[in-house]
């Protein structure tokens, strides 16, 4: 029971996959001038990472380990996400339209979002069973999710703030996130 | 001629990937913390452009559209693994260094954004030529802030010691803080050299 | 049906060329790996390393050092502990055949930079040399042992205490103390 606690909040918090481990900046800079649009977001990346973790982590020790093909992995990784993204939007459209307003637009981005198809290979890396991997995956995307909402809502504040001409958008947002990330050490050592 | 030497020089300041495009931002944070990291993923990153830009300028009128980015991808994600390999059998330090960030060259937005905005539209040569000069420019920005932060973090640079071992360094340069705020502030002084520039022109 | 066609051949091609790359890079990898450990044994022992023997023993993996004479002149184990700041740490412990500690090298850990990472500082390790394991005890000054803890970094000093003792137990469990016989 510890062990899966730890994870969670390594994942969430001490290992946190913007401010610790660099992964999903794009997006992170990208979609979270409005809270709304940051949350829509959020929830499409929940949703493809632990999946994608999931089939990655099954194809892994079902096909590469055993065929001796480990070297596939980048590959039939990155295929394996493309074609789940492209799943999904197919299966949104047919099955709710509201979620697929929701959530569309940012389907296509999630591709080349660095934290899925790091976590994915995260999660081989540090030989968690399967259970743990899904759950790993589960909490890195609310780590990501909690990142940028926190973020959406200093940016928010931003807007009316009076910033010097060479540091408005992306500078004061990467200082902002230098500052938020130094608040994020804070919580390592939490987990030992 | 004219025309190639604005392909291979554009990448390096007005176009360049990290501080004018922001693209790939993510190896460039992580894998900053010292000047040698930077150096090699630079170098990794544009070996891949290369390759890849050189077989979908190649091949690009055979991919149906329907398929288009997955096979990009699919070509990208083969240079990464050769890559990966190369990287692992002849500088293994570097692979324990850069590690994960290896195979993560597959996703950063700088490949897939010139397979699709360039190279699949362009010529053998001038794909070359774009990929050299934006692998150039994405390697001297790393290389630009992995000095920084090594400098100032570490107190060394490619790992010869600046000061005594016992001085006290800037260590959150070191630390992810340091690596969002350098990059923000580098940025930042490029917004405010451009504008000068435009200024006076 | 065009795409798919298009797309599993690409597929292919690219398997095809990867398992080419694979097959020659296989022997270097395996060769860039056994040459760092090489190259962390002899940083530990401090003196010429003639030849090396790898020994499984149980679940430790022993590196058996040997001098010109091809007399043992130390042995390394690989040891970890997860209670480092950051999460697991793993050091190459390096004995002589008495069982006193000559030195570690620190192989892979996610301490904070400049402050928990000093555990691989000379300074650091030396407090190490000459110890064995019945005897001292193994804690930080804090704790009430023989280990003066880093500024600011006492999780990591306790760490790296815990490590060197699972070396040294590893290396006790599986062979003869020369200083007994």
């Amino acid at each position: 029971m510890t062990e899966y606690l730890l994870i969670i909040v390594s994942a969430v918090f001490v290992n946190n996959v913007v401010f610790a481990r660099f992964l999903g900046i794009c997006p992170y800079l990208g979609v979270s001038k409005k809270l709304d649009t940051a949350l829509g977001m959020g929830f499409a990346v929940t949703f493809v990472m632990t999946i994608s973790t999931a089939i990655t982590y099954v194809l892994y020790y079902g096909i590469l380990v055993p065929y001796k093909i480990e070297f596939m992995q980048t590959v039939m990784y990155i295929l394996v996400i493309a074609s789940l993204v492209q799943l999904v939007e197919i299966v949104l459209k047919k099955v709710s339209k509201s979620l697929y307003s929701a959530l569309g637009i940012y389907l296509p981005l999630i591709t080349t979002n660095c934290a899925i198809l790091g976590v994915a290979l995260l999660a081989i890396q540090e030989k968690y069973s399967l259970l743990l991997s899904v759950l790993f995956a589960f909490f890195s995307a609310v780590g990501f999710i909690l990142a940028i909402v926190i973020f959406a809502g200093i940016r928010e504040r931003l807007e009316d703030a009076d910033i010097p001409k060479p540091f408005k958008n992306v500078p004061i947002g990467l200082i902002s996130a230098a500052i938020l990330s130094l608040a994020f050490m804070g919580f390592s050592g939490l987990v030992k | 001629m004219k025309e190639s030497l604005n392909i291979l020089t554009r990448g390096l300041v007005q176009e360049n990937p990290v501080t004018k495009m922001l693209l790939g931002l993510c190896p460039v944070l992580a894998v900053t913390t010292s000047a040698v990291n930077g150096l090699g993923m630079g170098l990794a990153t544009t070996f891949v452009l290369l390759g890849s830009n050189m077989v979908i300028s190649l091949t690009s009128k055979l991919i149906p559209d329907t398929v288009r980015i997955p096979s990009f991808v699919l070509i990208i994600a083969t240079f990464v693994t050769i890559v990966d390999m190369l990287i692992k059998a002849f500088s293994p330090e570097l692979n324990q260094s850069l590690g994960i960030f290896i195979p993560l060259i597959v996703v950063n937005c700088i490949i897939l954004g010139r397979a699709e905005a360039f190279a699949s539209r362009s010529g053998l040569w001038h794909s070359m030529l774009d990929a050299i000069g934006m692998g150039a420019g994405f390697t001297l920005s790393l290389l630009l802030l992995s000095s920084i932060r090594e400098i100032l973090g570490a107190g060394t640079i490619f790992n010869m010691p600046l000061v005594g071992e016992d001085a006290s360094t800037i260590l959150v340069f070191a630390l992810p803080p340091g690596a969002f705020a350098s990059l923000g502030a580098i940025i930042a002084l490029m917004n405010a050299l451009e504008k000068k520039k435009g200024a006076a022109a | 049906m065009r795409p798919v066609i298009f797309l599993t051949l690409a597929a292919l091609i690219s398997a095809a060329l990867l398992a080419t790359v694979s097959d020659f890079t296989r022997e270097p990898i395996a060769a860039a790996k056994a040459e760092m450990k090489r190259k962390a044994i002899e940083q530990i022992f401090p003196f010429e390393v003639e030849s090396m023997k790898t020994v499984t023993k149980g679940k430790s993996v022993f590196y058996e050092v040997y001098d010109s004479k091809n007399a043992l002149r130390g042995i390394a184990v690989e040891a970890d502990t997860d209670k480092g700041y950051g999460g697991t740490i793993e050091i190459l412990l390096g004995v002589s055949p008495e069982h006193r500690v000559i030195d570690y090298k620190v192989l892979s850990h996610l301490e904070t930079p400049g402050l928990g990472d000093k555990i691989d500082k000379p300074k650091f390790r030396k407090q190490f040399h000459e110890k064995i394991l019945e005897g001292p005890i193994w804690k930080v000054h804090k704790d009430g042992g023989f280990v003066d803890e880093l500024t600011a970094a006492t999780i990591s000093s306790r760490a790296i205490t815990d490590a060197v003792q699972n070396g040294l137990e590893q290396i006790n469990e599986h062979y003869s103390n020369t200083a007994e016989q």
